[in-house]
């Protein structure tokens, strides 16, 4: 039966706009049929079809020109704003709508695709929660909207008040670095004469990257694709994902590597996995001084490379030597047989082997022995001489754009004094934004700026947090949704959402080098919104120091990558610009970024910290009583942290699939009554609340599983407002000594059945 | 992901108002063989019934079809394709509700109705009872609705509806025809037990009839629906009318008053079996969940 | 001619939701329509356990149940095997939601017409997306769509190296195949 010859497949749903499939005008000659859709309209691309799939191509390519219905298509490659990878992708708009989002093969983290966040979270664009006007807290305690001129004038006379009662030291920046905010944010701190520049990493990987920094200088990235072996600690590449990774440990798996997984949860990386180390959280540090161990015991350690390389090694050696695989049986649960097993396959494996640096994951902040931890994964590492070996560690090289025309972009002077609170942190790699809230606690910090940071919700107790940026003077909060940060802030300023804005070039550290940018995709929707670039350069001109902010973005972008031999029109039409003669080479021993350029098993910094020389054991803090269990948390790959969960896109699939349940072993939900679908009753001595429950034999006994996106409690943004809960309400405000760490897993709570 | 059903109370009243005027019409029709000329005017209020009932299910299924709401044009294409239940449906419905139409503007003019338009008319308004049934038995996706007695238990209930609506008319507003009504109030009296006995070989089948049947029957008997299914539909919905009508049977008391409540609960009843029948259906299970 | 299909290798599903959203994006759906529904499954004991997440989207049956059932002829078979929803037809009376073994249809709650995965075919018209995005996007290679009727296309290799199959036995004849 032949139909009518214009069907309707699809509709869009924005306008109601048609798009036919089949031409009245093509009907004429033959009739068309539905299959002929595929083979296309036009002669040509009849012929292309004819080929059969394989020419889908070609198709592809010959349809291009003869659609008739398609309006104009506008293409721009640009930076994925789902997680702080920024992968590179081309996105492609017709009439305002993203209609299509391709990874770009060039860039180093996409490699050709995007993950599950990076095609939903670009609906935070269209999203009916964005902030479209600037808000200031009026005397009722109630925002209410006003111009950017009267809010950029209030905030400038508040900073100028603060600099002049109590100094440029009194004021802080706390931001999540992106590629025009970095630059912009510290700027504008300097010219106004504070140092005061904090990242979300004392919640993310400052206890990590101090602890790597101690031993070898700083963090590595594991060639996982060409390992023999890979120990993944906490990390899992399917949960927290970056596509580039997942495609390595899919490609290391059917290579048939050995990649074990240690984590107290049976992660969705477990299917590359040859093993599931299931293991007490917070004792990371006792199966790695266990494994050390071993590998010394038996000599079965790279002794060349120690020779060569390794500062304290023997004092290292006399210390460790307590640590024994059955010492450390007791103390992280994991037998000392499969601990012997693991060190005597990671030596045979070497040096094509290492454990994965991770971020967050399990010893990024988490624990009071987190940056200790870290210590002993990179003393491992070394052990086993993986530095810059092929399936080994790798320190990849990066290009930075060079000095720019003083006379058109003058640096603002440089500030003598160091961060707040970074005295206090001798360990720390960056100043920890702890640091902030006890200023503001103390008075010491008057006015913050919040740059793309909910550090309330995120970073550590929100009650606390709350409390101490009440405190303030001044409270600014630059962001694209109201969140917990805004709600205690004096202005919210809106900002673009990412797709809507152009951004600095950035340099991606890679086995070959990149730069990439991210072009503008979307033209402003709010008119009242700007780019980050803009709100910078306004309070600076308002602040009186403009003199270093004047200039584009564009022009500031494209002096940059003249200073690398590109210009920005040459990026712009690629995306992404690799540096081959900076590619990284196997075989070569680093130089470690220790101030000696050796690697250190043992650190006086680390001794004149309160720590012991080498890294030994420290045990977490926290303790729970008898009918307590240790809540932890971990991403899900279809959110990045709190920032993407109103967005209905991701958040629908979040409750399609009751993705918000807090994870309880079987063991302990049998112990407790509770079975799979059941409401619990979460609390401590710091908070509270109902969830429901997913029991699962995934999880080792003595510990809750919280998804940390959730929980979300501000009621603009609609989607996400109360579901879940939220794992830092649990969390005691703490810092990890010496590192700066948020220590947000050292937290116990009681978990009973509700009803 | 859990299921969610299809379906909800806009189809149940659409399947059960479909059944309630079909089951009225062939009532009327019954009255006309067994008493003739002595219950004229509750037959015309079967016709009626069954023609305003009809229209209001219909209504219901064209607003649950919220594509074809929008564009009333396209329910013409609803006659496309005869493989599909739901297109004989429409016919059935088309060709009953004409048929009653005409049966009622005689009515309604006082002409006498033909005998063989109202038999036509019996037999759409059977086709579509049956019709209920077989729209949801024919989809193997959902054991519970997949069996042969289901089509046969709708019409069963349709029946037993649209007699419960018709005598229960009679025993308020018509005493006179009432009495006159005996071989339609007896047949009236087995149709909740053929239904039981019709019920209960659904369930047991189904139960049988893999994970998700048996899921399916677990949800109603002492699940999430329990207390509708039992309460509801089997206490007040057969065994009471049952109970109801016996007492009046066999201990010759017989009240109106009471057959009226009698057929208000069949009427209930009759409405939670769509309902229920509809909601509890579980999907065949494709992944078969934790075993340990 | 061809006869379209896809295998799917669970074993190297993560799970991580991909494919949903970037059909979404590529083929304009809204946020509360999703082609791609998964179930998972997770068996053995604490410690040794066994995690399966299995992706599910219209199987395009060679019998298509939901095509059957259509009483609009909206719902139907194109002749590269390739099951369609004629959306200016569907009246939304959801029957082929009911007959639709996998549960993978869905109505789309602005127009009420119900849709379903096209294989992207009407997403290659509109923005030139490939067959399928899902094949493109999925981050292991975990997807093959190909011609099922060339024994010499990747796909009907891979079918016949991995003794891939329907998801369920006797619901219809799908043109999924899946490696568990």
């Amino acid at each position: 039966m032949r139909r009518m010859n214009v069907r309707v497949l699809w509709r869009s749903d924005e306008d109601d706009e048609i798009f036919t499939i089949e031409r009245k005008t093509a009907m004429s000659e033959k009739a068309l049929t539905r299959r002929s859709f595929l083979a296309g309209s036009a002669g040509a691309v009849a012929l292309a079809g004819a080929a059969g799939f394989m020419g889908f191509g070609a198709w592809e390519q010959a349809h291009a020109d003869s659609r008739s219905t398609a309006k104009t298509v506008t293409t721009a490659h640009s930076l994925c704003g789902g997680c702080s990878s920024k992968c590179g992708y081309t996105a492609y708009v017709s009439d305002g709508k993203l209609i299509k989002q391709l990874g770009d093969e060039g860039h180093p983290y996409s490699r050709g695709k995007l993950c599950a966040r990076g095609y939903g979270y670009a609906n935070i664009a269209y999203s009916e929660d964005r902030l479209t006007d600037p808000l200031k807290r009026n005397a009722q305690g109630k925002f209410e909207k006003i111009d950017w001129d009267t809010a950029i004038s209030e905030i400038s006379d508040k900073v100028k008040s603060i600099i002049s009662s109590s100094g440029a030291k009194a004021l802080a920046l706390v931001h999540d670095p992106r590629p025009s905010g970095k630059y912009y944010g510290p700027r504008f701190m300097q010219a106004l004469g504070s140092a005061n520049v904090y990242t979300h990493g004392a919640a993310c990987y400052l206890s990590r990257t101090s602890g790597f920094k101690q031993v070898v200088g700083g963090g590595w990235t594991s060639d996982v694709a060409h390992s023999k072996m890979t120990m993944f600690i906490g990390r899992s590449y399917a949960d927290g994902v970056r596509p580039s990774q997942v495609a390595d440990i899919e490609a290391a798996h059917a290579n048939g590597a050995d990649l074990v997984i240690v984590d107290p949860r049976l992660n969705s990386t477990a299917l590359f996995a040859t093993e599931w180390v299931p293991i007490k959280p917070g004792t990371d540090l006792a199966l790695v001084l266990g494994m050390s161990n071993e590998l010394v015991r038996n000599g079965r350690y790279d002794a060349d490379f120690v020779a060569a390389n390794v500062e304290g090694f023997e004092d290292w050696k006399k210390a460790i030597a307590p640590y024994t695989a059955e010492w450390a049986e007791d103390v992280c649960g994991v037998p000392a047989d499969k601990i012997a097993s693991l060190a005597a396959r990671m030596a045979a494996a070497a040096p094509a082997c290492s454990i994965e640096p991770s971020w967050r994951a399990a010893f990024g902040c988490q624990y009071a022995n987190s940056g200790e931890t870290a210590r002993a994964i990179a003393v491992f590492n070394s052990l086993l001489g993986v530095w810059n070996q092929e399936g080994g560690a790798l320190f990849l090289p990066s290009v930075k754009a060079g000095a720019l025309d003083q006379g058109k972009f003058p640096n603002p002077p440089a500030v003598s004094e160091k961060a707040y609170g970074l005295s206090d942190l001798p360990l720390a790699s960056e100043s920890s934004a702890l640091s902030v809230a006890e200023g503001a606690r103390t008075g010491d910090i008057k006015g913050v700026f919040f740059y793309n940071s909910n550090m309330v919700a995120g970073y550590q107790n929100p009650t606390y947090l709350g409390e101490c940026f009440d405190k303030l003077d001044l409270c600014v909060v630059i962001d694209v949704l109201m969140s917990e940060t805004a709600q205690h802030a004096d202005y919210v300023l809106p900002e673009c959402s990412y797709l809507e804005r152009f951004e600095l070039p950035e340099f991606v550290s890679a086995s070959t080098p990149v730069v990439s940018l991210r072009d503008q995709v979307l033209d402003v929707i709010h008119p009242n919104t700007k780019p980050v670039d803009e709100i910078f350069t306004l309070l600076a001109n308002a602040c009186g120091v403009g003199k270093y902010f004047d200039f584009t973005v564009e022009e500031l972008a494209d002096a940059q990558l003249r200073t690398v031999g590109l210009t920005l029109d040459g990026l712009r039409a690629s995306g992404t610009q690799s540096f081959p003669e900076k590619a990284f080479v196997y075989g070569t021993t680093p130089k470690f970024g220790t101030s000696d350029g050796k690697v250190h098993f043992t650190s006086d910094a680390c001794a004149k910290a309160g720590y012991p020389a080498a890294p030994i054991w420290t045990a977490p803090v926290a303790d729970g009583g008898s009918d307590e269990l240790r809540l932890i948390g971990g991403k899900q790959a279809i959110h990045c942290h709190n920032q993407s969960v109103d967005v209905a896109a991701l958040m629908n699939i979040t409750k399609d699939y009751g993705l918000e349940r807090v994870w309880l072993s079987s063991e302990d939900a049998a112990a407790r009554g509770i079975s799979d679908g059941d409401t619990v009753h979460i609390s401590n001595a710091q908070s509270d609340g109902t969830v429901k429950v997913h029991v699962t034999e995934r999880l080792a006994p003595g510990c809750v599983w919280m998804p940390s996106h959730y929980g979300c409690a501000v009621p603009e943004q609609k989607n996400a407002y109360k579901v879940g809960l939220r794992q830092m309400d649990f969390v005691p405000f703490r810092i990890e000594p010496g590192y700066g760490g948020a220590c947000t897993q050292e937290a116990f709570v009681k978990v009973e059945k509700v009803g | 992901m859990s299921f969610t059903p299809i379906w909800g109370v806009p189809i149940a009243l659409y399947l059960f108002l479909a059944g309630l005027g079909g089951g009225a019409f062939v009532t009327a029709y019954c009255l006309r063989r067994t008493a003739p000329g002595q219950a004229e005017s509750t037959r015309r209020f079967a016709h009626y019934a069954a023609f305003i009932v009809v229209c209001i299910g219909l209504a219901m299924l064209m607003l649950d079809a919220k594509a074809g709401f929008f564009h009333p044009q396209r329910f013409f294409l609803l006659l496309t394709n005869f493989g599909s239940w739901m297109t004989w449906g429409v016919v059935f419905l088309v060709l009953f509700t004409l048929a009653d139409f005409i049966v009622c503007i005689l009515d309604l003019t006082k002409h006498k109705t033909p005998e063989w338009l109202e038999v036509f008319g019996v037999i759409f308004g059977l086709l579509v009872a049956v019709y209920t049934g077989a729209l949801l038995a024919t989809p193997h996706a959902f054991p519970l609705w997949n069996s042969a007695a289901l089509p046969i238990l709708f019409l069963v209930s349709a029946m037993s509806t649209g007699a419960a609506l018709v005598i229960g008319f009679a025993a308020i507003k018509r005493p006179e025809e009432f009495k006159a009504m005996e071989w339609v109030s007896d047949a009236h009296y087995w149709l909740p037990i053929a239904e039981l006995v019709l019920v209960f070989f659904l369930m047991w089948v189904t139960y049988h009839n893999g994970e998700a049947g048996a899921n399916s029957v677990l949800v109603l008997m002492v699940g999430q629906y329990a207390l509708a299914f039992w309460l509801g539909f089997i206490i007040i919905g057969l065994v009471l009318p049952l109970i109801i009508e016996s007492v009046g049977r066999f201990g010759k008391k017989e009240s109106r008053g009471m057959t009226a409540c009698a057929d208000v609960c069949v009427i209930i009843g009759g409405y939670l079996l769509r309902w229920l029948i509809i909601v509890a259906a579980l999907p065949v299970t494709l992944v078969v969940p934790a075993m340990f | 001619m061809a006869r379209y299909g896809m295998l799917i290798d669970t074993t190297k599903c993560i799970g991580c939701f991909t494919c949903r959203t970037a059909c979404q994006r590529q083929n304009g759906l809204l946020d509360d329509e999703a082609f791609i529904r998964f179930e998972t499954r997770e068996s053995g004991k604490y410690p040794n356990v066994h995690v399966e997440t299995v992706p599910l989207q219209c199987m395009h049956c060679d019998d298509a149940p939901c095509a059957q059932v259509c009483p609009t002829g909206a719902a139907h078979m194109g002749e590269d095997g390739i099951v369609q929803v004629d959306q200016d037809r569907c009246i939304g009376c959801l029957y082929c939601m009911a007959a639709c073994p996998y549960q993978v249809r869905v109505r789309n709650s602005k127009t009420g017409s119900v849709d379903k995965c096209r294989f992207c075919t009407v997403s290659a018209y509109t923005s030139g997306t490939k067959m399928c995005t899902c094949v493109e996007a999925c981050l292991t290679g975990a997807r093959t769509f190909g011609d099922l009727d060339d024994p010499d296309s990747e796909i009907s290799k891979k079918i016949a190296e991995t003794g891939a199959a329907p998801i369920a036995p006797g619901l219809s004849k799908p043109k999924i195949y899946y490696v568990r």
